[in-house]
């Protein structure tokens, strides 16, 4: 998956679940608000119950119709508010409590209703009494009227006391006076006993009511404080949930932050450790990141750079290498050079005095060849051979040398090398006559043509037969083959079935003047001469021999010798 | 048939005396001079058949000394010697029909071969 994909999803993953439980805390809150509602109503219940009340003692105290329309406008408002929020009131108290609070309700406007019949009846009756007291005073006489106005003090005790105390009295006062009674003292003492009747009645009602409003105030406060507590239920709830919502954001974004960051980062990590492994050339194990995201495509992109720069690297070294061999054959070529200059010089140097005592030498030998006979001429004549011998030798010493120096230089002709093995054979040709050696020819027949140094490589054949002729027995063998090695080089081998050459010696056979020959038959330079053509040549001269069965020189010799390849003059 | 008259031309005293006795010895009329200078008149005073050269002369190029040679003496044979070989020079010397050419120390036989080979030359000119 790409990365920003990842970031996306992580991300859109982190804002669902952080919105889940924030939803829950929202609709919390939303109940939370519906509720408020309620409890204010339930607040204003209880508030307008108060006024209830206040208009109850009022009512009770001024027993008037004012008061009495003040209390009954507040039972109203009471009643509005409950019916407003009944389910609530239901669901707080349970369907009985709530039925048993309206019919308080009801109960309580009843009796307010009864006692305010009461208080207007007992006006009534108050006045009645008045003012039939007042016309029997008028009508009795002195005696009676003594007795009247005892009765009349226990009226006045009966409507400022209205016990039964004040009734009993009133009634003992008239019991004496009943059987004459005219027909107003006894309506007179009806009333009086209606109105004692209409007291007790008012303090019954009174304290049934008291009763009443006793129990709605225990209800409506219950209502109150269960909306208080629920609302404080549904805070502590929110606020759980809210805790709840922050934790679960916190756990799960740590937990997907962590993830996230790993995936991206532990492929990062890999291709860091890679990089740091290139630098100090180790291209191995290149870090395998499956996938199809960014890194993924980087860590592709970077194996193909490591893989590039390691063809790079490697092309490089192989370059230095050649570099290295060029320079090496330079400074090789260099020091055949400067070897060749001294050895030039040297053979130079040495070259005129030697001809200065050959020809002394030689002239002493004409002159005692001239000469009579005398007594040492013999022995002189020995000693002056012996001089022109080793003169001899030290000539073909110094010829050679002289030969190696002028080969240092090369000239460069096409030419074919069966034709120039065919050649230098027919010029040993009075070697092989005398010693009846056999040479076997077996030269390729897909031989390209050469371009090097025809010349010098005859030099070459030259010395290598005409050590093989050397080597071997009178009628000994040696074969001579040529072949195609590749595009860029061929190879020819002369063998011989001579003797062989000593192990211990193989390793010494390139080197200046080594011979195996007895003294004064070899230079020790051929082999030596050889070998540094063959290698300003761009060739390469190799040995195999084995003891008692001959000796073969295998040649390796470039097609085409390019200029850069030839050595410096 | 007189004799060949052999004219030796070499800075080294010793080995030029040396081989022109040992010239004259076996019947040929040789002469050994030592410079350069000498050597010009000498040739067109003698009219050598043959001049033996060392073509490291001092002061002079060998090359110059046969061209010069060739002027005086029209015909002379021209042997070189040397204690050094010059692959250039001889290439020149043999274009200019120096046609032998004998490395030093000499072998007295074959100077001989050389020089009588010379003689032959001349004799069917």
């Amino acid at each position: 998956m790409k990365i920003r994909r990842k970031l996306f999803l992580a991300f859109t993953i982190y804002m669902v679940l952080a919105l889940i439980p924030s939803l829950f805390a929202f609709r919390e809150m939303d109940t939370l608000r519906k509720r408020l509602k309620p409890v204010e109503i339930a607040g204003d219940i209880t508030n307008v119950f108060l006024n209830v009340r206040r208009q109850e003692k009022n009512f009770l105290l001024l027993k008037d119709q004012d008061s009495l329309q003040l209390l009954r406008k507040q039972i109203a408002m009471l009643k509005g508010n409950i019916n407003d929020i009944e389910t609530d009131i239901i669901r707080e108290l349970g369907k009985q409590n709530y039925q048993s609070l309206r019919s308080a309700l009801t109960k309580y406007e009843g009796i307010v209703q009864l006692l305010s019949d009461n208080f207007t009846l007992q006006h009534t009756a108050v006045n009645e009494l008045t003012r039939l007291g007042r016309d029997i005073e008028k009508q009795l006489s002195e005696r009676d009227l003594q007795t009247f106005l005892v009765l009349r003090r226990h009226e006045k005790n009966l409507i400022i006391h209205r016990d039964a105390n004040a009734i009993e009295q009133f009634r003992s006062v008239y019991a004496p006076m009943r059987a004459s009674a005219p027909a107003e003292l006894s309506q007179y003492a009806s009333i009086a006993e209606r109105l004692y009747l209409l007291y007790y009645e008012e303090k019954s009602l009174d304290s049934e009511m008291r009763k009443y409003a006793s129990d709605i105030q225990t209800l409506v406060e219950s209502v109150l404080q269960g909306e208080r507590e629920d609302i404080d239920n549904l805070l502590i709830m929110s606020m759980y949930l809210l805790l709840g919502a922050l934790v679960t954001i916190l756990t799960i974004g740590i937990i997907i932050n962590t993830r996230l960051a790993n995936s991206i980062v532990r492929p990062i990590r890999l291709l860091e450790k890679f990089t740091k492994r290139v630098a100090t050339g180790d291209f191995s194990d290149p870090p395998v990141i499956e996938g199809s995201h960014e890194i993924a495509a980087l860590a592709m992109a970077l194996n193909q750079m490591a893989s590039r720069l390691k063809d790079t690297v490697s092309s490089l070294e192989l370059a230095i290498r050649n570099l290295h061999d060029k320079q090496e054959q330079l400074v090789e070529a260099e020091k055949l050079a400067s070897l060749g200059r001294i050895a030039a010089g040297v053979a130079h140097e040495i070259n005129n005095p030697l001809a200065i005592i050959n020809e002394k030498a030689g002239l002493m030998q004409d002159i005692l060849q001239l000469s009579d006979d005398f007594q040492h001429k013999e022995k002189f004549l020995a000693q002056i051979e012996g001089i022109v011998n080793s003169i001899n030798r030290c000539r073909i010493i110094t010829h050679r040398l002289l030969g190696f120096a002028r080969r240092i230089e090369v000239t460069i002709e096409p030419f074919e090398l069966n034709e120039a093995i065919r050649e230098t054979v027919t010029f040993l040709q009075n070697d092989v006559l005398s010693k009846m050696v056999r040479i076997d020819l077996n030269l390729a027949g897909d031989m390209p043509e050469i371009r090097s140094d025809k010349i010098q490589l005859e030099q070459v054949f030259l010395n290598l037969i005409k050590n093989a002729i050397d080597a071997v027995a009178e009628g000994g063998l040696i074969s001579i083959s040529t072949s195609r090695r590749d595009d860029q080089s061929v190879q020819v081998s002369i063998s011989d079935n001579g003797p062989g050459i000593p192990k211990d010696m193989i390793q010494h056979i390139f080197e200046p003047f080594f011979t195996t020959k007895e003294r004064g038959k070899g230079t020790g330079l051929g082999l030596f001469v050889s070998h540094a053509i063959l290698k300003k040549l761009g060739g390469k001269i190799q040995v195999q021999s084995e003891s008692g069965r001959g000796t073969t020189f295998v040649l390796q010799i470039p097609v085409r010798l390019l200029p850069d390849q030839e050595a410096p003059q | 048939m007189s004799a060949v008259k052999v004219l030796i031309v070499d800075d080294e005293q010793d080995f030029a005396t040396a081989l022109a006795e040992r010239l004259r010895l076996r019947g040929y009329e040789a002469t050994a001079i030592f410079s350069p200078d000498d050597a010009l008149a000498t040739t067109k005073e003698m009219q050598p058949d043959v001049v033996l050269l060392d073509l490291r002369l001092p002061g002079v190029s060998g090359i110059e000394m046969l061209m010069t040679m060739r002027e005086f003496v029209p015909g002379v044979e021209i042997i070189l010697l040397t204690g050094h070989l010059d692959l250039a020079q001889r290439i020149q010397g043999m274009r200019l029909d120096a046609f032998e050419y004998i490395m030093k120390p000499i072998e007295i036989a074959d100077l001989i071969n050389k020089i009588e080979k010379v003689g032959k030359h001349r004799d069917r000119t």
